[in-house]
Protein backbone atom coordinates (compact mmCIF):
# COMPACT_ATOMS: atom_id res chain seq x y z
CA UNK A 1 0.00 0.00 0.00
CA UNK A 2 0.90 3.20 -0.68
CA UNK A 3 1.64 6.15 1.30
CA UNK A 4 -0.68 8.31 -0.23
CA UNK A 5 -3.35 5.27 0.25
CA UNK A 6 -2.65 4.65 3.89
CA UNK A 7 -3.47 8.79 4.64
CA UNK A 8 -6.87 8.05 2.89
CA UNK A 9 -9.56 9.82 5.13
CA UNK A 10 -7.11 10.59 7.10
CA UNK A 11 -5.76 14.02 5.64
CA UNK A 12 -6.78 16.39 3.45
CA UNK A 13 -5.26 15.78 -0.16
CA UNK A 14 -2.78 18.83 0.18
CA UNK A 15 -1.48 17.29 3.38
CA UNK A 16 -1.38 14.02 2.56
CA UNK A 17 1.27 15.24 -0.62
CA UNK A 18 2.94 16.63 1.72
CA UNK A 19 3.47 14.07 3.75
CA UNK A 20 4.35 12.18 0.52
CA UNK A 21 7.10 14.33 -0.29
CA UNK A 22 8.73 15.04 3.30
CA UNK A 23 8.63 11.14 4.53
CA UNK A 24 12.18 10.54 2.72
CA UNK A 25 13.80 13.98 4.58
CA UNK A 26 12.42 12.69 7.56
CA UNK A 27 14.15 9.30 7.28
CA UNK A 28 17.16 11.00 5.86
CA UNK A 29 17.48 13.36 9.08
CA UNK A 30 16.68 10.53 11.26
CA UNK A 31 19.32 8.50 9.62
CA UNK A 32 21.97 11.50 10.13
CA UNK A 33 21.28 11.57 14.21
CA UNK A 34 20.95 7.45 14.23
CA UNK A 35 24.37 7.39 12.55
CA UNK A 36 26.10 10.31 14.73
CA UNK A 37 24.54 8.42 17.81
CA UNK A 38 25.84 5.11 16.78
CA UNK A 39 29.51 6.92 16.32
CA UNK A 40 28.91 8.89 19.87
CA UNK A 41 28.26 5.17 21.15
CA UNK A 42 31.09 3.58 19.98
CA UNK A 43 33.20 6.70 20.95
CA UNK A 44 31.91 6.62 24.77
CA UNK A 45 32.33 2.81 24.77
CA UNK A 46 35.81 3.08 24.23
CA UNK A 47 36.25 2.21 20.37
CA UNK A 48 39.18 3.04 18.62
CA UNK A 49 37.51 3.26 15.00
CA UNK A 50 34.81 5.96 16.16
CA UNK A 51 37.17 9.25 15.39
CA UNK A 52 35.91 12.44 13.65
CA UNK A 53 37.53 11.17 10.38
CA UNK A 54 35.73 8.15 10.41
CA UNK A 55 33.76 7.41 7.32
CA UNK A 56 30.42 7.34 8.06
CA UNK A 57 30.68 11.44 9.16
CA UNK A 58 31.28 11.74 5.51
CA UNK A 59 28.06 9.85 4.56
CA UNK A 60 25.92 11.15 6.85
CA UNK A 61 26.85 15.02 5.92
CA UNK A 62 26.08 13.98 2.41
CA UNK A 63 22.65 12.73 3.56
CA UNK A 64 21.83 15.60 5.76
CA UNK A 65 22.61 18.32 3.33
CA UNK A 66 20.52 16.62 0.96
CA UNK A 67 17.14 16.29 3.86
CA UNK A 68 18.09 20.43 4.58
CA UNK A 69 17.44 20.81 0.81
CA UNK A 70 14.22 19.01 1.45
CA UNK A 71 13.10 20.73 4.31
CA UNK A 72 13.80 24.24 2.22
CA UNK A 73 12.13 23.20 -0.26
CA UNK A 74 8.79 21.86 1.71
CA UNK A 75 5.36 24.04 1.28
CA UNK A 76 3.58 22.63 4.71
CA UNK A 77 -0.31 23.36 4.63
CA UNK A 78 -1.89 24.79 7.69
CA UNK A 79 -2.67 20.94 8.75
CA UNK A 80 1.29 20.02 8.53
CA UNK A 81 2.56 23.42 10.29
CA UNK A 82 3.54 22.30 13.03
CA UNK A 83 5.13 18.75 11.66
CA UNK A 84 6.94 21.18 9.28
CA UNK A 85 8.06 23.14 12.04
CA UNK A 86 9.27 20.46 14.02
CA UNK A 87 10.98 18.91 11.27
CA UNK A 88 12.74 22.80 10.33
CA UNK A 89 14.42 22.93 14.32
CA UNK A 90 15.45 18.89 14.40
CA UNK A 91 17.43 19.85 10.99
CA UNK A 92 18.88 23.21 12.48
CA UNK A 93 19.82 20.87 15.39
CA UNK A 94 21.47 18.12 13.92
CA UNK A 95 23.34 19.94 11.98
CA UNK A 96 25.01 21.65 14.64
CA UNK A 97 25.74 18.39 16.05
CA UNK A 98 27.31 17.10 13.22
CA UNK A 99 29.10 20.11 12.26
CA UNK A 100 30.83 19.62 16.00
CA UNK A 101 31.27 16.06 15.33
CA UNK A 102 34.09 16.74 12.99
CA UNK A 103 35.84 18.38 15.85
CA UNK A 104 35.07 16.07 18.78
CA UNK A 105 32.88 13.12 19.26
CA UNK A 106 33.19 12.62 23.01
CA UNK A 107 32.24 15.96 23.33
CA UNK A 108 28.56 17.44 24.68
CA UNK A 109 28.49 20.03 22.12
CA UNK A 110 27.73 16.80 19.50
CA UNK A 111 25.42 15.40 21.92
CA UNK A 112 23.15 18.18 23.53
CA UNK A 113 21.93 19.56 20.02
CA UNK A 114 21.71 15.52 18.76
CA UNK A 115 19.45 15.21 21.61
CA UNK A 116 17.15 18.32 20.63
CA UNK A 117 17.50 17.16 17.23
CA UNK A 118 16.09 13.73 17.67
CA UNK A 119 13.18 14.86 20.22
CA UNK A 120 11.80 17.33 17.38
CA UNK A 121 11.96 14.75 15.13
CA UNK A 122 10.22 13.01 17.57
CA UNK A 123 7.14 15.62 18.07
CA UNK A 124 7.34 15.98 14.21
CA UNK A 125 6.06 12.36 14.24
CA UNK A 126 3.40 12.94 17.00
CA UNK A 127 1.84 15.91 14.75
CA UNK A 128 1.27 14.28 11.41
CA UNK A 129 0.55 10.33 10.71
CA UNK A 130 3.39 8.45 8.17
CA UNK A 131 6.14 9.60 9.89
CA UNK A 132 7.17 6.65 12.41
CA UNK A 133 10.33 6.43 14.90
CA UNK A 134 10.55 3.11 14.88
CA UNK A 135 9.99 1.22 11.45
CA UNK A 136 7.45 -0.98 13.56
CA UNK A 137 6.53 -2.43 10.04
CA UNK A 138 9.28 -3.78 9.85
CA UNK A 139 9.83 -4.94 12.93
CA UNK A 140 8.44 -8.01 15.08
CA UNK A 141 6.06 -6.51 16.14
CA UNK A 142 4.32 -5.27 12.76
CA UNK A 143 2.75 -8.80 12.01
CA UNK A 144 0.61 -8.46 14.89
CA UNK A 145 -2.28 -5.96 13.94
CA UNK A 146 -4.64 -4.71 16.07
CA UNK A 147 -8.00 -6.34 15.67
CA UNK B 1 17.82 -29.61 44.12
CA UNK B 2 19.84 -26.77 45.42
CA UNK B 3 19.36 -23.05 43.97
CA UNK B 4 21.41 -20.42 44.09
CA UNK B 5 19.23 -18.02 42.14
CA UNK B 6 15.25 -17.16 42.26
CA UNK B 7 14.38 -16.65 38.99
CA UNK B 8 10.97 -15.50 37.06
CA UNK B 9 9.69 -14.04 33.99
CA UNK B 10 7.71 -11.39 34.41
CA UNK B 11 5.80 -10.19 31.60
CA UNK B 12 4.72 -6.58 30.99
CA UNK B 13 2.62 -6.70 27.60
CA UNK B 14 0.78 -9.14 25.14
CA UNK B 15 -0.16 -9.25 21.93
CA UNK B 16 -3.30 -11.56 21.84
CA UNK B 17 -3.18 -12.73 18.67
CA UNK B 18 -0.17 -13.00 16.85
CA UNK B 19 0.62 -14.73 13.48
CA UNK B 20 2.54 -18.38 13.97
CA UNK B 21 3.96 -17.71 10.87
CA UNK B 22 5.70 -14.38 12.20
CA UNK B 23 7.48 -17.19 15.19
CA UNK B 24 7.77 -20.27 13.67
CA UNK B 25 9.09 -20.88 9.96
CA UNK B 26 7.45 -21.85 7.50
CA UNK B 27 4.00 -21.72 9.81
CA UNK B 28 1.95 -19.71 7.26
CA UNK B 29 -2.31 -19.24 7.41
CA UNK B 30 -1.91 -21.25 10.61
CA UNK B 31 -4.01 -18.56 12.64
CA UNK B 32 -2.49 -16.49 15.64
CA UNK B 33 -1.44 -17.52 19.35
CA UNK B 34 -0.37 -14.73 21.78
CA UNK B 35 2.48 -13.36 22.50
CA UNK B 36 3.26 -11.93 25.85
CA UNK B 37 6.14 -9.35 26.28
CA UNK B 38 8.57 -10.04 28.84
CA UNK B 39 11.64 -9.63 30.68
CA UNK B 40 13.70 -11.84 33.16
CA UNK B 41 13.99 -11.02 36.91
CA UNK B 42 17.22 -13.20 38.72
CA UNK B 43 17.69 -12.34 42.09
CA UNK B 44 20.14 -14.33 44.67
CA UNK B 45 23.89 -14.32 45.52
CA UNK B 46 23.47 -10.65 46.92
CA UNK B 47 22.68 -9.66 43.03
CA UNK B 48 19.69 -8.44 41.48
CA UNK B 49 19.88 -9.20 37.88
CA UNK B 50 17.49 -9.01 34.70
CA UNK B 51 17.20 -10.23 30.80
CA UNK B 52 15.87 -7.28 28.82
CA UNK B 53 13.97 -4.79 30.08
CA UNK B 54 11.28 -4.32 27.31
CA UNK B 55 10.12 -0.92 25.96
CA UNK B 56 9.49 2.43 26.70
CA UNK B 57 5.39 3.36 26.39
CA UNK B 58 5.59 6.74 26.26
CA UNK B 59 7.31 6.93 22.79
CA UNK B 60 5.89 3.64 21.66
CA UNK B 61 2.68 2.91 23.34
CA UNK B 62 0.34 4.04 21.46
CA UNK B 63 1.40 3.53 17.89
CA UNK B 64 1.78 -0.52 19.27
CA UNK B 65 -0.81 -0.36 21.64
CA UNK B 66 -3.68 0.90 18.19
CA UNK B 67 -1.75 -0.22 14.72
CA UNK B 68 -0.45 -3.42 15.73
CA UNK B 69 -2.44 -4.94 18.74
CA UNK B 70 0.20 -4.78 21.90
CA UNK B 71 -2.25 -4.54 24.89
CA UNK B 72 -1.84 -4.23 28.80
CA UNK B 73 1.71 -2.27 28.93
CA UNK B 74 2.80 -2.08 32.17
CA UNK B 75 5.42 -0.10 33.75
CA UNK B 76 8.90 -1.34 35.63
CA UNK B 77 7.83 -0.12 38.41
CA UNK B 78 3.63 -2.09 38.45
CA UNK B 79 5.30 -5.06 37.12
CA UNK B 80 8.99 -5.64 39.45
CA UNK B 81 6.57 -4.15 42.20
CA UNK B 82 4.54 -7.47 42.00
CA UNK B 83 7.73 -9.54 43.60
CA UNK B 84 8.58 -6.87 46.06
CA UNK B 85 11.67 -4.98 43.63
CA UNK B 86 11.64 -1.65 42.21
CA UNK B 87 13.41 -0.85 39.36
CA UNK B 88 16.09 1.29 40.90
CA UNK B 89 17.19 -1.73 42.97
CA UNK B 90 18.57 -3.62 39.67
CA UNK B 91 22.58 -3.33 39.60
CA UNK B 92 22.90 -6.19 36.22
CA UNK B 93 21.08 -5.98 32.55
CA UNK B 94 21.53 -8.48 30.48
CA UNK B 95 20.54 -7.32 27.06
CA UNK B 96 20.12 -10.02 24.34
CA UNK B 97 19.92 -7.78 21.36
CA UNK B 98 19.09 -4.73 20.38
CA UNK B 99 15.88 -4.75 19.49
CA UNK B 100 13.33 -1.76 21.12
CA UNK B 101 11.02 -4.19 22.71
CA UNK B 102 14.16 -5.55 25.06
CA UNK B 103 15.99 -2.32 25.07
CA UNK B 104 13.77 0.53 24.73
CA UNK B 105 13.69 1.07 28.63
CA UNK B 106 16.84 1.43 29.97
CA UNK B 107 16.42 4.91 31.08
CA UNK B 108 13.93 3.12 34.20
CA UNK B 109 16.88 1.50 35.44
CA UNK B 110 18.55 4.02 36.88
CA UNK B 111 21.61 1.97 39.09
CA UNK B 112 22.42 -0.59 36.68
CA UNK B 113 25.35 -2.27 34.47
CA UNK B 114 23.89 -2.82 31.41
CA UNK B 115 26.25 -5.88 29.21
CA UNK B 116 25.48 -5.79 25.63
CA UNK B 117 27.62 -7.61 22.48
CA UNK B 118 29.75 -5.22 21.52
CA UNK B 119 28.64 -6.52 17.68
CA UNK B 120 25.51 -5.79 18.42
CA UNK B 121 26.25 -2.24 18.73
CA UNK B 122 28.87 -1.91 15.87
CA UNK B 123 26.95 -3.78 13.28
CA UNK B 124 24.12 -1.48 14.06
CA UNK B 125 26.44 1.64 13.15
CA UNK B 126 27.22 -0.45 10.22
CA UNK B 127 24.06 -0.68 9.11
CA UNK B 128 23.35 2.62 9.48
CA UNK B 129 25.96 3.99 7.01
CA UNK B 130 24.18 1.74 4.14
CA UNK B 131 22.25 3.25 1.64
CA UNK B 132 18.19 3.41 2.58
CA UNK B 133 17.69 0.07 0.08
CA UNK B 134 19.03 -1.66 2.62
CA UNK B 135 16.49 -0.32 5.82
CA UNK B 136 15.08 -3.60 5.92
CA UNK B 137 17.93 -4.60 8.29
CA UNK B 138 17.73 -1.61 10.91
CA UNK B 139 14.06 -3.34 11.44
CA UNK B 140 12.91 -2.71 15.45
CA UNK B 141 16.00 -0.49 16.63
CA UNK B 142 15.14 3.27 17.76
CA UNK B 143 17.55 5.35 17.01
CA UNK B 144 16.55 6.95 20.86
CA UNK B 145 17.78 4.03 22.36
CA UNK B 146 21.26 4.46 20.65
CA UNK B 147 21.50 7.77 22.35
CA UNK B 148 20.16 6.77 25.23
CA UNK B 149 23.07 4.33 25.26
CA UNK B 150 25.70 7.19 24.44
CA UNK B 151 24.55 8.31 28.11
CA UNK B 152 25.08 4.46 29.40
CA UNK B 153 28.45 4.55 27.86
CA UNK B 154 29.49 7.72 29.32
CA UNK B 155 28.41 6.88 32.96
CA UNK B 156 30.62 3.54 32.72
CA UNK B 157 27.27 1.93 32.50
CA UNK B 158 27.52 0.25 29.37
CA UNK B 159 29.95 -3.27 29.08
CA UNK B 160 30.39 -4.17 25.32
CA UNK B 161 31.44 -7.92 25.49
CA UNK B 162 33.26 -8.97 23.20
CA UNK B 163 32.09 -12.84 22.25
CA UNK B 164 31.39 -15.59 25.68
CA UNK B 165 32.02 -14.59 28.86
CA UNK B 166 31.52 -17.02 31.63
CA UNK B 167 31.03 -15.62 35.62
CA UNK B 168 29.48 -12.45 34.75
CA UNK B 169 27.55 -12.80 38.02
CA UNK B 170 28.23 -15.92 40.51
CA UNK B 171 27.28 -19.11 38.12
CA UNK B 172 25.73 -17.00 35.18
CA UNK B 173 27.67 -16.90 31.80
CA UNK B 174 26.60 -14.75 28.67
CA UNK B 175 26.92 -16.32 25.13
CA UNK B 176 27.74 -14.65 21.57
CA UNK B 177 25.03 -15.83 18.83
CA UNK B 178 26.28 -13.39 16.15
CA UNK B 179 24.36 -13.13 12.55
CA UNK B 180 21.56 -15.47 13.62
CA UNK B 181 18.09 -12.99 15.36
CA UNK B 182 20.35 -10.07 15.01
CA UNK B 183 23.84 -9.42 14.49
CA UNK B 184 24.92 -9.27 17.98
CA UNK B 185 22.80 -11.60 19.99
CA UNK B 186 23.63 -12.66 23.17
CA UNK B 187 21.71 -15.29 25.09
CA UNK B 188 22.15 -16.37 28.88
CA UNK B 189 22.94 -18.94 30.69
CA UNK B 190 21.87 -19.32 34.92
CA UNK B 191 24.01 -22.13 36.27
CA UNK B 192 21.49 -22.39 39.52
CA UNK B 193 24.02 -24.91 41.25
CA UNK B 194 26.99 -23.19 40.71
CA UNK B 195 28.57 -26.28 39.44
CA UNK B 196 30.50 -26.08 36.00
CA UNK B 197 28.96 -28.72 34.98
CA UNK B 198 25.89 -27.71 35.81
CA UNK B 199 22.77 -30.02 36.66
CA UNK B 200 20.65 -27.17 37.35
CA UNK B 201 20.81 -24.39 34.80
CA UNK B 202 18.36 -22.06 32.51
CA UNK B 203 19.20 -20.50 29.40
CA UNK B 204 17.72 -17.11 28.36
CA UNK B 205 17.24 -17.04 25.00
CA UNK B 206 15.65 -13.90 24.36
CA UNK B 207 14.37 -14.21 20.60
CA UNK B 208 16.65 -16.81 19.58
CA UNK B 209 13.40 -18.85 20.14
CA UNK B 210 9.88 -17.34 19.93
CA UNK B 211 8.25 -21.05 21.15
CA UNK B 212 9.17 -24.49 21.77
CA UNK B 213 8.53 -25.50 17.90
CA UNK B 214 11.86 -23.68 17.79
CA UNK B 215 13.75 -25.94 20.01
CA UNK B 216 12.21 -29.31 19.37
CA UNK B 217 9.61 -29.20 16.28
CA UNK B 218 6.17 -30.25 15.76
CA UNK B 219 6.31 -33.79 16.92
CA UNK B 220 7.90 -34.07 20.40
CA UNK B 221 8.53 -38.01 19.22
CA UNK B 222 10.55 -37.14 16.34
CA UNK B 223 12.32 -33.88 17.21
CA UNK B 224 13.82 -31.22 15.15
CA UNK B 225 15.28 -27.44 15.43
CA UNK B 226 12.72 -25.33 13.25
CA UNK B 227 14.23 -21.18 12.81
CA UNK B 228 12.35 -18.11 13.89
CA UNK B 229 10.15 -16.31 11.84
CA UNK B 230 12.59 -13.37 11.71
CA UNK B 231 16.23 -12.96 11.27
CA UNK B 232 18.25 -10.59 10.35
CA UNK B 233 21.70 -13.27 10.10
CA UNK B 234 20.99 -16.37 8.84
CA UNK B 235 18.41 -19.13 9.74
CA UNK B 236 21.71 -21.44 9.85
CA UNK B 237 22.91 -19.69 12.83
CA UNK B 238 19.75 -19.73 14.25
CA UNK B 239 19.24 -23.36 14.19
CA UNK B 240 23.37 -23.93 15.37
CA UNK B 241 22.34 -21.96 18.27
CA UNK B 242 19.42 -23.50 19.05
CA UNK B 243 21.51 -26.78 18.91
CA UNK B 244 23.80 -24.84 21.74
CA UNK B 245 21.11 -23.80 24.11
CA UNK B 246 19.57 -27.02 24.03
CA UNK B 247 22.84 -28.94 24.75
CA UNK B 248 24.24 -26.67 27.24
CA UNK B 249 20.79 -27.92 29.59
CA UNK B 250 21.80 -31.69 28.94
CA UNK B 251 19.00 -31.95 26.16
CA UNK B 252 16.17 -30.22 28.48
CA UNK B 253 14.51 -28.15 25.93
CA UNK B 254 12.04 -26.46 28.77
CA UNK B 255 15.05 -25.12 30.45
CA UNK B 256 15.35 -23.23 27.28
CA UNK B 257 12.84 -20.18 28.05
CA UNK B 258 11.84 -18.34 25.72
CA UNK B 259 10.17 -15.06 27.05
CA UNK B 260 7.77 -14.54 24.34
CA UNK B 261 6.54 -18.45 24.81
CA UNK B 262 2.94 -18.19 26.48
CA UNK B 263 3.24 -22.15 27.60
CA UNK B 264 5.88 -21.44 30.29
CA UNK B 265 2.46 -21.16 32.50
CA UNK B 266 2.38 -25.01 31.38
CA UNK B 267 5.72 -26.05 32.79
CA UNK B 268 5.91 -23.72 35.82
CA UNK B 269 4.27 -22.44 38.48
CA UNK B 270 2.63 -18.78 38.02
CA UNK B 271 0.26 -16.62 38.95
CA UNK B 272 -1.84 -13.77 36.84
CA UNK B 273 -1.57 -10.11 38.97
CA UNK B 274 -4.19 -7.82 39.32
CA UNK B 275 -3.08 -5.75 36.34
CA UNK B 276 -3.74 -9.06 34.31
CA UNK B 277 -0.02 -10.06 33.43
CA UNK B 278 1.41 -13.22 34.20
CA UNK B 279 4.42 -13.90 36.59
CA UNK B 280 5.90 -17.22 36.05
CA UNK B 281 8.63 -18.47 38.70
CA UNK B 282 11.39 -21.02 37.21
CA UNK B 283 13.09 -21.00 40.23
CA UNK B 284 13.37 -20.59 44.22
CA UNK B 285 16.91 -19.53 46.04
CA UNK B 286 17.42 -21.37 48.77
CA UNK B 287 15.15 -19.66 51.65
CA UNK B 288 13.47 -17.66 49.32
CA UNK B 289 9.97 -17.36 49.27
CA UNK B 290 7.23 -18.27 46.65
CA UNK B 291 6.35 -15.02 44.58
CA UNK B 292 3.27 -17.22 42.91
CA UNK B 293 1.67 -19.47 45.52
Amino acid sequence: MTTLEKMSGQVDDATASYIVQNQRCFEDLKQVASQLAGLLVLAAAGSKNAQPDHPMLASAGELFREAQDAVRRARPTERAQKHYEHLARAAAEIGVALKEAGDQLKSDRVLIPLRAGYAELERAADALPGFEKVAYERACCGLGRAQ
Amino acid sequence: MTSAYSVWVMEYAAVPNYPQSGLIYGMHNQGTRKLPYCYVVIKGQGQLAMVDVGYNHKAHGEVLANTYGVRGWHSPHAVLGEIGIQPQDISTIFITHAHFDHMGNIEDFPNATFYLEERELSKWVWTMSLHRRFRWLMLGIDPADIMRAVDLARQGRLVCVEGDRENVLPGVDLHAAFDTHTWGSMYVTVRNDLATNSQNSFVFCGDLAYGYENLRGHDPDDPEYIPIGLATGSQFGVIMTADAMVKSVGGDVHRVIPPHEERLKDLYPSRITKNGLRITELALADGEKSQVR
